[in-house]
């Protein structure tokens, strides 16, 4: 079935929301920050020994990084509060599947 | 669902008087789910993107977490099921052989992955302003860019094969001499396995490195794909035609997911 609208009426298959530079200052902040941190996540793999600590500093990292991409390189944070919602709640799921395998996976090393 | 009745109130008690900008907040006031409007305030084809996103992203997490899983099962005791340590096999460096380089070869992938993402979010921004050239520039650079990450990734499997790790069986469950040989090298040394070093280790550890970077890989590679049948449109006009460059920010919105993933591939496989 093909949808038709008529002219000067809302489209919702052909719609396309009107869009506006925000400038590139931001992105290259961003560029620099993930680029630090990477840095950093390299030094701290040499300067500190294998560790519970040392490994939630690199999750850690991985978090603040993955915010920085998907907020400013996705421009998650430039879009309406309700996509975001959609988007980012559903992945809580993924902290059960974490908190649960590794549990089970603990349990499976001790019985070996 | 009764506890989502909060959200529109949040939007309206929380979100709507902090935002900076009074031309969205007078957007945000409209009515949602009336009609006569996109309630997202995004295109089809770019909240079908993002939905694809959030199901990519778990399955990469399912792969993520059974590597977790994998890892936590396998008893620290025994050398065939002790998980080795990743500066001892991912140590190489191109045209560097037999020197003792941890983790540099990763980060420099990690460098392009990163450099290409700032290039592809630079098309995103030049769409915006509908400079058909400077769009051309940046999505060739993004190209050139996943391109040389896959390079990257090949030397990476080919030294690991070379190595000895298959889909099957891995050489790196490494013994004590091993570890004392490691110990007594520092960045930048030579060094060589030598026999007794090594014997035969976890199948996992080899086994999910090859499936989930190269799923990630394969990834990679799709999103050059879609990356170069963008740039070819770009080059014949279709998108001045259409009079936006909307499809840009959807090719963008996969190739920064990409970039994503490896971030948390980085963390677990090389980090960790």
């Amino acid at each position: 079935m093909e949808f038709h609208s008529k002219p000067g009426e809302y489209d919702p298959i052909n719609y396309v929301p009107h869009t506006e530079s925000h400038g590139t200052s931001e992105l290259w902040k961003t560029f620099w920050l993930l680029l630090g941190i990477t840095i950093l996540d390299f030094v701290i793999y040499f300067v500190m020994g294998p560790s519970g600590m040392r490994n939630f500093i690199f999750i850690f990292f991985g978090l603040v990084k993955a915010y920085y991409i998907v907020g400013a390189f996705m421009h998650m944070k430039y879009e309406r509060i309700n996509l975001a919602l959609i988007i980012l709640v559903p992945t809580i799921f993924i902290i059960g599947l974490i908190m649960g395998l590794l549990y089970e996976g603990n349990a499976i090393g001790l019985i070996k | 669902m009764d506890f989502l009745v909060f959200i529109p109130l949040f939007r309206r008690v929380v979100i709507i008087p902090l935002m900076a900008n009074q031309q969205a907040a007078a957007f945000e006031k409209q009515p949602m789910w009336s009609g006569g409007r996109s309630p997202f305030n995004v295109s089809y084809g770019k909240l079908m993107m993002w939905i694809f996103l959030l199901s990519d992203a778990f399955t990469f997490s399912s792969l993520l977490v059974q590597y977790g899983a994998q890892r936590f099962s396998n008893a620290e005791s025994a050398i065939t099921t002790k998980w080795p340590d990743p500066a001892s096999i991912f140590n190489h460096f191109p045209f560097m052989h037999g020197f003792h380089l941890p983790l540099l070869f990763v980060s420099v992938m990690t460098f392009i992955l990163i450099a290409s993402s700032v290039t592809m979010v630079l098309a995103v921004e030049a769409g915006h302003r509908k400079s058909k050239k400077e769009v051309q520039k940046y999505m060739l650079y993004t190209i050139v860019g996943g391109a040389a990450f896959l390079g990257c990734q090949a030397w990476e499997w080919a030294t690991f094969i070379h190595e000895g790790a298959r889909l099957d069986s891995n050489m790196f469950g490494i013994t004590e001499q091993g570890y004392k040989h490691l110990a007594s090298v520092s960045f930048g040394d030579h060094f060589e396995w030598e026999p007794g070093d090594r014997t035969w280790g976890p199948v996992p550890f080899a086994a999910l490195f090859f499936i989930v970077t190269g799923f990630h890989g394969f990834h990679v590679f799709s999103g050059v794909v879609i990356n170069v049948v963008v740039y070819i449109m770009t080059i014949r006009g279709v998108f001045d035609r259409r009079g936006h460059y909307e499809m840009i920010e959807k090719a963008g919105l996969y190739w920064h997911f990409v970039d994503l993933v490896w971030v948390f591939v980085f963390t677990f496989f090389y980090l960790i």
